[in-house]
Formats: C-alpha cells, structure tokens, sequence
C-alpha cells in the first residue's frame, strides 16, 4: 500500500518535471533549428524541422563578428559589474537597516521602494532621460549602471527574507566583542547573505543582460554596444534576417546558462551551514 | 530587538540607519520618483514633445474619465491577472518539490528557468512561430492526434489573449521558481526533519512550514505579478502590437503619448494606472494581513 | 478671405512668438536664413567630428562605414561618427528635448511640422530648392527648407505575373472591381493568396496610403482639397475607395488565412515562388521581392486600382535628412547631407527608391516605365499658410492616416473579429476627423 502510494508519488513527480521540461525547451528549439538554417530554407522549411546541415554556421559567424558581440560581451562585462556590486550592497545595506532597526519611517522606506517597482518605467522615459543627460552620463556607460542602480525592490526583499534567518543573537554575541554595527554587516551579515547574493546577482545579472531599452536609448553610440542590441543589426526597417538573428540569441544564451549553472550550487546550500545556529 | 544599554550603539545606529539608506534613497528620488514628478506635471498640460507647453487645468482627467473606451482595455489585463495564479502556483509546486530529494536535480531546474534567460524580442519572434497555422505547436498537436483542436491561436480574438497570457507565463515563470528556489532554501533543513519523524506528510510540509516561511517573498511576487498584469506590455507589444483585441492599458498609453504625440494625455493616463495600481497593492495588502 | 489670411498670418505669428518665448535662448528666434557658406569653403577646411543618427541598423556598420571612406575622400579632414536607432521615432523623441540628437538626423515625422525650425538649421529657400530636389516641400516651413528625402518611391501593386496567367488574368486590372474580380480568379483558380495584407508586421498596411493620389487621380486631392473637407471618408471620397479595397478583399476572404502570423521576410520568398498573388508596397520592395527566389521576371508593379480617368504612380518621400539647430560642426554636417542625398548612392542602392535630387539618374526599371509613357507625380504641396494643418488634425483625430492601427481594425472587421461593418467605421474615421478639425481650428 505504501509502496504503491510511493510509486504513484514518482510518476506524478516526475511526470510534471517531464511535462514542465518539454514545455520549457519546445519553443526554444524552433529557435536552435532555426540558427543551423540558410535563409532560404528557413523560410521553406516547419519550424521543427531540423536544418539539413548542422555544420551550417555562417550565422553564428555573423553574428558574432557583425554583431560587434566581443565589444558587446565586454561593455556589458563592465555594467554588470558595477550594476552587480552595487545593487549587492545598496540592497543589502537597505535590507540591514530595515531587518535590524526598527525605526520611525521604515515603512515609508520600504513603501518606498516598492511603490517604484510599480511604476511602468515606459511612460516616465522623457523625463528620465533629461536627468540622464543633465548628469552628463548620456552616452557613457554611467547611464546604464546609475538607472540599473537605483536599487530594485525584488533585491531588497530577497535580503529581507534572508535576513530573517539569520539569528540576531549572532549580532548580540559580536557587540558583546565590541564589534560596531558596520562590523557586523560586513563581518557576519554579508557572508551569510552568500545564497541571497546569489539570487540576486542571476535575476538581476539576467535582467540587465537582456535588456535593450537602456543601452539603446541611453548610450547609442556604436562602440558601447551590449550584446543585447547587437542582436538588432539584423533587423531594419525593410527586413530582417531572422536566422542571424536566431543564432544571435543562441550566442547570447550561452554565457547566462553556464553563469546559472556555475552559481546555482551556492543557492540551494542552505542558509546557516557551518555557522552558529 | 537590540539594546539600547549602550549608548555608543544607540549612536551608532542613527549613523548607520542614516548612511546606509542614503545612497539607495537618493537614487530612487533621482530616477524613480523625479520622473515621476514630471510626469505628473505633464499631465497638465497639452505637451506633443517638441512644442511648448500649455498649461490646461484638469482637461486631460477629465477626457480619460468621459471616454469609457479608456477604461475598457483593462478586460484584457484579466487575462493576465488570472494567468499570475497560475505562474505563481506552478512556480510554487516545482520549487518545492525540486527542495526535496530528486533525481536530475539540477538538470530540471536549469531546464525550468531557462526560458527566463532569454530576451523579449527573441520570446516573441519565437511565439510568432509557435502560434502561427502550421506552427511549432500545430505540429505538436497532429504528431498527438489532437489535431481537431487546432485554432487559430493569434488570429481567434477570443483565443488571443490566452494565447498571449500564455506565454506570459512561460517567460516569467522560471523567475518566480528562482525566487521561491532560493526563498526556501533560507528556511533551516532541521524543522523538516524533525517534521518528519513527527509524521508529517508533505503537504503539511508545505502547508506548515514552507508556505509559512517563506510567504513574505510569496506575497512580494503576487504584488508585483498583479501590477504587473495591470501594467502588462512587452510581450504584446512586441507579438501583436496590440491588435485584435490584445491592446493593454499600457499599449495605449504609449500609442497615445508617443505615436499620437499626446504627451500631456499620455502622462495623465500613466498617473491613473498608477493609481489603480496603488490602490490595488494596498487592498491586496490588507487581505493578505487579514488572512 | 483676405480676413481670414490676416487671421491665419496672426496665428503664425502668435505660435511663432511662442516658440522664441519659452525656448533656450540658442533655440529662440533663430533666422531662417540658410548659412550656405561652407559651399565656399575649401572641403579641406571643413574640420570636426560629427554625429550621424540614421534608422538603418541593419546597415550602419557596413554600407555607412563605406560611405565615410568615400566622404572623406572629398572632406578628410571630417571624422564622422554613427548612431543607429530601432525604433527611430520612439527614441529621438526624448532626445530632442536636449540637444543631445546628433549633428545630422533624420527629422522624425512626430515633430509637427511649424515646429521644425526649432530644432533644425535652415537648409535654403523652397523656391531654389525645388529646383534641385523632389519632396523638399513636404515639410517646409514659411517657404524655407529644413530638410531633404533620403529616398522618393511610387507606390502601388506588386503582383506576380505568371500567378495572374495561371488564375486566367490577362489583362492588368485597372478599376477596384476588376482588382477585386482578379484576386477572384485566383482564388479559384490557383493555390497562391490572392493579397497578402501582412497585417501582422503592421507597416506594410501603412504603404496603403501612399497610393492615395493614384485612386484621387489627383495630385492636389491630399494637401489642397482634403484639409477643407467635412467627412473626408464618406463614400465617393478617395479614402473610402481606397480602404474599401482592402476590407473588400478582407471580407471575401481573398487575404491570408491568419493575418496574426503574418511574417514580412516570407511573404517576399512566397510572392517569389508564386504562393502569393499580390501586395500593396512602395517601389522600394520590388527588387527585394525580384530577389528572393529565382522567378525575378515574373514580379512586377502596377499603379493602384482607380476609377480615375487619369491613371499615374504617385511618388512619396521617405522620412526627409536635416542638421540639428545645435550643431558645433555644421559645416560638416551640411557637408554630409549634400553627399549624402547627391552622392553616396543611398537613395536607388539601399532603399530602391528614386534620388531627391534631380541631378542623380532614375534607376534602370522606372526609367523603362517611363518610356512607355506610365506617368510618375508628386504630389502638389499645400497652399501657403496651410503647411502642417493635415498634419495636426491627423494626430488630434488618432485617425493616424500613416499609421497602422485603424486599418488593422479595418481587417479584423472584415473577418469577423469585430461586429462594425466597413461604413459603420468610415462614419467613425469622420466624427474624428471632425471634431479634430474644430478642435484645431479653436487651438489657432
């Protein structure tokens, strides 16, 4: 009986995996076909056909090389350092005000926040890009970096979350060494942050990855392209090349899959190992 | 919470709360709510974006609030509300069971956040292939023998939005996963265990321990999804434009502000939406406290 | 009549006033005087570095960085920088409200028209320069020139002949039944589409409107008669005909079977191959279409179905070249621009149009087109004074005559996908349309 109501739990365990998987990565590969394919055959030939010759990559080369992908990889390495770092420790800076403190005016501040994420960024983009330009940031990778900054709720929240975990007697015990506040974030709180960090950096890392918005509206000039907007030199106002532009997205996939795959262990470590409980 | 016993860290602490918040508050004033200001004032005027500014009272209110046809588009934006619970609920069901023992760990949930690696354009050329007749997914359902069921999926106005929810959710889905992922790491492995040598089963794991623990995060995401669904735009923005009955609140405040240069009309639509989203965020807020 | 030209002269001025009141002072009350003396200038003195915006992404690291080699041939000591944008008008508009918009650009179709002294240096005087170039009075203001078309291109009916001689049409059809009865016939008769709508890519139902003057049969029928109109889409008017070609053929089911899915690089391939009958284009997609496949001699164009008596390929200007008001170069801008419309090549070679200026030769098809006596006009412009008016009343009404989205509805109308009928929406297009034209006349 309970060997049975066991294996039943398997299949429909790994029955929804299987179906969530193949959901997943259907689409895709119409896309993955579609990069091995000559313009001619791609538009002859079902999106789930596979291409007839997998040796084809004259897409990836354009791609890559007319693409400008090696400047795109590096501007966007750049970026996403700064954005990285600094979003780290803003949101975990907020955070540990906000999770150690009680004070007057903490509800306002994470109102505050949240209440920005809830303003669709479109509508507000003439404005925001007067203040991009009157800070002189226009055209320079400052103006991507400053508006990835400005501190996203979804961080500060992911540090809260974890935040809670952490027990504040670790804190009590270190003030009983003397240690200061800012000892004890840098010293206890961010080191135990490492999973939440993690998070963060992956959804933000890919969110800043993939967008084309800023790098576009913000700094058009040819040699601060990202890789995001390189994918859009095949795509004109009389045509697009659909296959380059397919292979394009296969190159850009690539980085971010092994980043995920690189950093995902640190998520899932659970939180407290090794430490104080 | 701490102690107040020692003076220095009670003078500490008001230099730490101080300087902490003051880089991130001073960048959220500069690029979120400055904008915002101006967009407010906009909304006052009759701006196309390249004339001069007239200012004119409260006319821009008052042609959102007279035209029901403004407000109507927000029946779209229910497709993507209902279309979050499922994102949230399938997002949920994976992360935990992929917290438990499984085998292809890690092949899984590389495979269900995967699509959040990808970007918009691609997601909706991709979708354009997939929906369109003799499509990606036309052909899946022949090879299932299911082929009496085929629609047009992008061409059926009261298919579209579905459709278009639908991949929604496939975009946005493996993000959510991620968060709950992580979210549920966070909560110590040993109240499971000791859970179950108590016979706990695993629903009332979840129930108990995990959806309690981590429902600050969950309610995050469901804020965030349903403004997010008042507010949705990119993909059918960049799918179908918003044609055939698809058109968002938000596709027609920028359609109105950009394309027709009503800048001024635009801007005041942009506040209404705000607002509602407000209002909807608090409302949430007080059910979710009330529970 | 004369009061009524005093009013509109004292309009001009008030908006003219307006302008230099609130706006920096390097923007206010600038002279509409062309500064022509980098003409004079030696080209080797012509220094700096100047930004170049264009919307050819596709094209801006190749051909672009072709055309400075070859500028710089005759300007070396000129550096020229480019910026390519996507979504061109989406994204300059911001920019416009600094003086962050490069040195060249393209002057965006959303700046109304009396606005455009604002923003960019006089080039000339209309009178000279009509001399030179075509479509130069589009977006003239006060007779001065501000910019220049990159490209001028005929619109009407590409069609695939041997599809035409498999479905039984021999002759050319000339009126919108006969148009209509072909499309028809190859329904019937063939496996190809008859129109190809390409509703989904959504521009392509915007080309629509550069057939107007064909089914007017009159080249003052756009800027001259339309703008003192009442109803102008009432049956009989030439946008009901016009539209009522496309909603038609919609209704009948003589387009594609899911317009939703619609994708602009196959439909060329299809066209090619003989699955698609025809599409409404500019002439500038003829050649892509003759090159996507091996049948090139089977595509060809036609003018747009009319009852007309005089039947003639409307010629309309591309987006037009100007130089930023703010430029620390102009010299070399203006450089650029002369080069650019006279010399680089673009107009026939990358957008498979006719050169605005007179001086470059007609590309080798049209002028055969022109030897068998198929006439090719422009348009006339608008009376003094009226410059800009269709314009505005186009924005107020959201009738959007060049943009996609009501003909989208015309479509999805005549499908089924709405319950208006095609007289039931023209009625609407006409209660915009009127109250835009109160609405502007009060603003004056």
């Amino acid at each position: 009986m309970n060997a049975l109501k066991k294996t039943l739990g398997a299949v429909v365990k790994y029955g929804s995996l299987i179906i969530g998987a193949v959901v997943a990565i259907i689409p895709i590969i119409a896309i993955f076909f579609a990069s091995f394919k000559t313009s001619g055959e791609y538009t002859t030939t079902g999106p789930l056909t596979p291409p007839e010759d997998w040796t084809f990559i004259e897409n990836y080369i354009r791609a890559f090389t007319e693409g400008n992908m090696l400047t795109g990889f590096l501007n966007i390495l750049i970026i996403l350092f700064a954005a990285i770092i600094g979003s780290t420790l803003t949101g975990s800076m907020v955070a540990f005000v906000l999770n150690r403190f009680d004070f007057r005016g903490s509800k306002i501040l994470i109102g505050a926040f949240l209440l920005a994420t809830l303003i669709p960024a479109v509508t507000t983009q003439v404005a925001t890009f007067q203040i991009i330009e009157g800070l002189g940031a226009f055209n320079t990778r400052w103006a991507a970096i400053l508006l990835y900054l400005g501190t996203d709720i979804i961080a500060v929240y992911i540090f809260l979350q974890f935040m809670q975990s952490i027990s504040v007697s670790l804190d009590e015990s270190a003030m009983l060494d003397g240690a200061s506040y800012v000892d004890i974030y840098t010293r206890i709180i961010l080191p135990l942050l490492k999973p939440a960090i993690v998070t963060v950096i992956i959804v933000k890392g890919v969110n800043v990855y993939n967008d084309f918005y800023t790098p576009f509206l913000y700094m058009p000039k040819s040699d601060l392209h990202v890789i995001s907007t390189a994918l859009f030199k095949f795509k004109g106002p009389y045509g697009s090349e659909w296959e380059v532009i397919c292979a394009g997205v296969m190159i850009a996939i690539i980085p971010t899959l092994i980043a995920f795959l690189a950093l995902q262990k640190y998520i899932y470590n659970g939180l407290t190992q090794g430490s104080v409980k | 919470m701490f102690r107040f016993s020692k003076l220095s860290y009670s003078a500490q602490r008001r230099v730490v709360i101080f300087s902490f918040s003051l880089i991130p508050v001073v960048l959220l004033l500069t690029f979120s709510y400055l904008p915002v200001f101006n967009m407010f004032q906009y909304s006052f005027t009759d701006w196309d974006g390249f004339s001069e500014m007239e200012f004119v009272g409260i006319e821009n209110y008052i042609t959102i609030f007279t035209n029901p046809e403004y407000f109507s588009v927000f029946k779209v934006s229910l497709y993507y509300f209902v279309a979050t619970f499922f994102q949230m609920g399938i997002a949920l069901y994976f992360a935990t069971i992929l917290s438990y023992q499984v085998r292809f760990k890690n092949f899984f949930k590389g495979v269900l956040f995967f699509p959040f690696l990808l970007n918009g354009v691609a997601i909706g050329f991709m979708f354009l292939l997939f929906f369109r007749p003799e499509g990606t997914l036309d052909t899946i359902l022949h090879a299932l023998g299911l082929s009496e069921y085929i629609k047009l999926w992008l061409g059926n106005p009261d298919i579209i939005n579905i459709s278009l929810a639908g991949t929604s959710i496939w975009r946005y889905m493996g993000f959510n996963f991620l968060i709950f992922l992580g979210a549920i790491s966070s909560i110590d492995k040993e109240i499971y265990e000791a859970a179950e040598i108590d016979g706990a089963n695993k629903w009332h794991q979840f129930r108990y321990i995990i959806l309690p623990g981590i429902k600050m995060i969950v309610s995050l995401n469901l804020i965030l999804a349903i403004s997010g669904a008042l507010s949705a735009f990119e993909i059918p923005y960049i799918m179908t434009g918003g044609s055939n009955g698809s058109e968002t609140f938000v596709i027609q405040t920028v359609d109105t502000a950009f394309k027709y240069g009503k800048i001024g009309l635009g801007s005041g639509m942009a506040v209404v939406l705000l607002l509602i989203v407000i209002v909807v965020t608090v409302m949430q807020r007080k059910l979710v406290k009330e529970d | 009549m004369n009061v009524k030209k005093f009013l509109m002269a004292g309009s001009m001025l008030t908006l003219a006033l307006a302008g230099c009141s609130g706006s920096d002072e390097e923007n206010g009350g600038g002279s509409t005087e062309a500064d022509t003396s980098w003409q004079e200038m030696d080209p080797e003195e012509i220094e700096g570095e100047i930004t170049v915006i264009t919307q050819r992404t596709d094209i801006v690291d190749t051909v672009f960085q072709d055309y400075e080699k070859e500028f710089q041939k005759t300007y070396p000591n000129v550096e020229v920088n480019f910026e390519a944008l996507t979504d061109y008008g989406g994204e300059i508009m911001p920019r416009m409200n600094t003086d962050q918009y490069g040195d060249v650009l393209l002057i965006p179709v959303q700046v109304p028209i009396e606005e455009i002294p604002r923003y960019f240096e006089p080039l000339g005087e209309l009178s000279e320069m009509e001399e030179q170039y075509r479509g130069v009075e589009e977006r003239a203001v006060d007779g001065t020139v501000y910019g220049i078309p990159i490209a001028v291109s005929y619109t009407g009916v590409i069609y695939n002949n041997s599809v035409f001689e498999e479905a039984g049409v021999t002759e050319l059809p000339q009126t919108p039944d006969e148009f209509l009865t072909a499309l028809d016939r190859v329904k019937q008769n063939t496996d190809a589409i008859p129109l190809y709508t390409n509703y989904a890519a959504g521009w392509p139902l915007t080309q629509w409107q550069g057939a107007l003057p064909t089914v007017a049969g009159d080249t003052a029928y756009y800027n001259q008669t339309m703008p003192h109109e009442k109803d102008p889409f009432s049956p009989g008017k030439p946008h009901y005909e016009l539209y009522k070609v496309m909603y038609d053929a919609a209704e009948q089911g003589l387009i594609e079977g899911d317009p939703l899915t619609t994708d602009w690089e196959a439909s060329k391939v299809m066209m090619n191959n003989g699955e698609i009958a025809t599409m409404v284009l500019g002439s500038w997609a003829l050649e892509q279409i003759q090159g996507a496949g091996e049948n090139a001699e089977d595509i060809a164009m036609m003018p747009f179905p009319t009852n007309a008596d005089e039947v003639f390929f409307p010629l309309g200007a591309d987006l037009n070249i100007g130089v930023n008001k703010n430029s620390e170069n102009k010299e070399a801008a203006l450089a650029w621009v002369d080069w650019y419309i006279n010399d680089s090549g673009y107009a026939v070679e990358q957008a498979g149009g006719i050169s605005a200026s007179y001086e470059v030769e007609l590309p080798e098809d049209l002028a055969a087109l022109e030897e068998q006596g198929i006439q090719f006009l422009l348009q006339d412009p608008a009376k003094e004074g009226e410059e800009g008016l269709l314009d505005e009343v186009d924005k107020e009404s959201e009738v959007g005559l060049w943009l996609e989205d009501r003909k989208k509805v015309l479509i999805e109308a005549a499908i089924g996908n709405r319950d208006e009928t095609f007289d039931e929406l023209m009625e609407q297009w006409n209660e915009d349309w009127n109250a835009a034209v109160d609405e502007v006349a009060a603003n004056q």
